[in-house]
């Protein structure tokens, strides 16, 4: 097959509609009469992209994502899947048939949903992170890229619903990425409506907080010798000092040293180099951070969100709660390099007696 | 030393299946037969008494049954990484086209992998025991 043939038989195969569930097939619009004088505009590609998907493939789905409970009618499904995009090709070309309903308000609840319990899950996880890192780790978790590539893993891809929009003087493009990540956010949201708030935070637990994430390319270093001097010296213990521990080779073309930091007695880190400053540099990195990706263990995991009670009723009742400890909140990070830009000066506001001054020359 | 930025909308999380929750990978199974050649008989057998037994055990995945007269018959499986899988079912007994029924089932849809023969092993995740290492052992080696 050369390639030309071969790009229309995938797009063909994507857009293949399944004839058993239509009402007529050709469709009405299609069937070109020469004794009557209407033009015929049909376009086979638009008239397959308007098509629902059938019931079977959006079932099937429900099933493959364990929410065949939850998710228990095919409309259901069909919304989530339809973004918010599909109205305006819709009512193009089926102007008196309502709207079909959207994923657009489940979405923007489903990521709210998405935001909070990461957010309140690596908090607990990690909790020397610096703020910046944490940010960066919850956008990976639950954040565009992800959703979409989640939607793709789930199988969502051929049942969903939307229509590409270039870009205008007012708004960006919009992607296929970011329609596919508006499926998974859907479903969460419905998960909240359905079940309640623990099932929610359960589905995302399983279906984003679990996936790999390099939390450790996220932590950059602009002076790290500094700033473990500064972190060591807020949490009060000895001033740290590095120590070669082992060196082959210094005269070599090759040599290896290798370089603890010590707070006293404690060895904070270790880092090998082929030069002193190096291997002292990697050392200052490795203390750092094995500070900030401190981990707790799942079974002393506990999030804030777990006092919400599982049960649908009313939540000014007492005795609805679970029980929760709050964990200890340790030191603040430090402000050397980490949240805050503490390259920007901001420009120097002008005191009281300053202002006063100016206003008693202006006057005399 | 200015450190390089990090782009937030573009950081992402990799799949790890089967860590806390599995998705399964195939999605749609197509069976294609003729009504009339003698080399679909055993697909049409199937397809009237085993195939809703075989539906039911996985509702997971959409089955189409579709008649294509004067071809082979076929079993065509749709995978969710957007690959399709085909296989001929006209030289198989009933319980030989369940068989392979059963093959589009099991698969993850990937491209079949050389397992031996000039295949580098890549992990993306770090040793669990490390890596070893001749400085940090209690009798370094001496030449």
């Amino acid at each position: 097959m050369g390639h030309v043939s071969k790009r229309l038989y995938s797009s063909a195969s994507k857009l293949a509609v399944s004839t058993s569930q239509l009402k007529q097939f050709p469709p009405k619009e299609a069937i070109l009469r020469p004794d009557s004088g209407k033009p015929n505009f049909f376009d086979p590609e638009s008239w397959a992209t308007l098509q629902p998907p059938p019931t079977s493939a959006l079932t099937a789905f429900a099933h493959r994502i364990g929410l065949a409970n939850v998710l228990s009618s095919a409309d259901v499904v069909r919304r989530a899947c339809t973004h918010k995009s599909f109205v305006n090709l819709h009512a193009k070309y089926y102007p008196s048939s309502p709207a079909p309903p959207t994923n657009a308000n489940l979405a923007m609840l489903g990521n709210a949903l998405m935001g909070l319990f990461a957010s309140e899950h690596l908090h607990a996880a990690y909790p020397h992170l610096p703020t910046r890192v944490l940010k960066a780790a919850v956008s990976a978790h639950v954040g565009p890229l992800t959703c979409a590539s989640v939607a793709q893993e789930m199988g969502a891809v051929p049942l969903l619903r939307w229509h590409r929009q270039p870009t205008t003087p007012m708004s960006p493009a919009l992607l296929h990425s970011d329609a596919l990540a508006s499926i998974p956010r859907a479903i969460t949201a419905l998960v909240y409506q359905e079940m309640s708030l623990q099932s929610a935070r359960k589905f995302v637990q399983s279906f984003f907080l679990s996936r790999q994430v390099d939390l450790r390319s996220m932590i950059k270093f602009r002076d790290p010798k500094r700033a473990l001097i500064e972190t060591v010296e807020k949490f009060g213990h000895e001033r740290p000092k590095s120590r070669l521990l082992k060196e082959t080779g210094r005269y070599s073309n090759s040599p290896v040293f290798v370089v603890g930091i010590f707070s006293g007695q404690d060895k904070l880190g270790e880092g090998f180099g082929s030069s002193l400053k190096m291997a002292e540099y990697r050392a200052a990195e490795d203390s750092l951070h094995r500070l900030y990706l401190t981990r707790t263990p799942d079974h002393l995991l506990q999030v804030p969100s777990s006092t919400f009670p599982s049960k649908q009723g009313n939540i000014y009742k007492t005795g609805l709660e679970a029980p929760y400890t709050p964990g200890v909140l340790g030191e603040a990070e430090i402000l050397y390099a980490s949240s805050g830009r503490s390259n920007i000066v901001a420009p120097k506001r002008p005191t009281l007696e300053e202002i006063e001054a100016k206003r008693e020359g202006l006057d005399v | 030393m200015a450190t390089k930025q990090i782009l937030r909308a573009q950081l992402r999380s990799y799949p790890a299946n089967g860590h806390s929750a599995y998705l399964p990978q195939v999605r749609k199974i197509v069976l294609e037969y003729c009504q009339k050649l003698p080399s679909s008989t055993n697909t049409r057998t199937f397809i009237s008494n085993d195939l809703q037994r075989v539906a039911w055990q996985n509702p997971h995945v959409e089955f189409v049954v579709k008649q294509r007269n004067g071809h082979e018959p076929i079993a065509r499986g749709f995978y969710v990484n957007g690959r399709d899988k085909v296989i001929p079912l006209q030289e198989f007994e009933v319980n030989g086209v369940e068989k392979k029924v059963q093959l589009l089932l099991d698969s993850s849809g990937a491209k079949i992998k050389q397992l031996k023969k000039g295949r580098l092993v890549e992990s993306t995740t770090e040793a669990a025991r490390g890596i070893w290492s001749g400085l940090h052992v209690d009798t370094p080696f001496k030449i």
